[in-house]
């Protein structure tokens, strides 16, 4: 595998409504995700040349308050190419979400973890193309049970290179 | 007056975890934890409150109205576990 790219808090970009806030913990900027309702953000990039599937999203995160419980995580790609009939001044057009599997928090809030998510629905990324990552957190999921903000650290986009 | 409906109890639930985000108290507490105490806590509050009226001396009890009666009861636990 391949790093691509890492996308961190500062160049997030931010849905009107349901947004992680943007804090800083020990001045270490992260996006705050809360427990009890379904938050999102963003990043853009554009797909490099040799990338090859199948992408995997790590995500890097540590609890605010929570020592127990899991967190379920979910990450979408919108990939517009070339040519392609898409109105972006429209609407969006991400395709299915990938979600994660139920992630056990650390046992001391604080430590980080990394949860790995493969994009299996990828909108059919190819290299070159105009690609928006959103990335959520599932908290109304009845498998997202650990309470408190998940506080998201980064996240590293590597393909199969 | 009846226990808390669902979606009330929900906002409590999403609010207690803000608070415990924000101070970073740590818990092991799962949500499904934390709502069962929320449901209980509440439970409690209404299986007690007529003795807790009761509790209070006249001309108090009698002249305080019931979100008054509500007040004083939540100043006085904020007060002895020092809650902020």
């Amino acid at each position: 595998m391949a790093t691509r790219y890492v996308f961190l808090p500062y160049s997030a970009e931010f849905p009107a409504t349901t947004l992680p806030e943007l804090l800083h913990i020990q001045r270490r900027p992260v996006l705050a995700f809360d427990a009890a309702a379904d938050e999102v953000c963003y990043w853009t990039c554009i797909a490099p040349q040799g990338m090859t599937a199948p992408l995997t999203a790590i995500l890097t995160y540590m609890m605010a308050s929570a020592t127990a419980g899991n967190v379920m995580m979910d990450v979408a790609i919108e990939a517009v190419s070339d040519g392609d009939a898409t109105d972006l001044d429209a609407g969006v057009s991400f395709a299915t979400t990938n979600l994660s599997s139920a992630t056990a928090v650390p046992a001391t809030a604080g430590f980080i973890d990394q949860l790995s998510i493969t994009l299996t629905n990828n909108d059919s990324i190819a290299a070159g193309d105009y690609v928006r990552i959103w990335v959520n957190r599932d908290a109304n999921h009845a498998s997202d049970t650990a309470t408190g903000d998940l506080y998201l650290l980064s996240v590293e986009l590597r393909d199969a290179a | 007056m009846a226990v808390l409906p669902e979606a009330d109890r929900d906002e409590l639930l999403a609010k207690m975890c803000r608070d415990f985000s924000k101070l970073r108290e740590s818990t092991s507490l799962t949500k499904p934890d934390l709502r069962a105490a929320i449901d209980a806590a509440d439970l409690w509050a209404d299986t007690n409150s007529a003795a807790y009226n009761t509790a209070l001396p006249q001309p108090a009890r009698a002249e305080l109205t019931a979100k008054q009666k509500a007040m004083l009861l939540m100043l006085v636990i904020t007060r002895r576990w020092e809650v902020t």
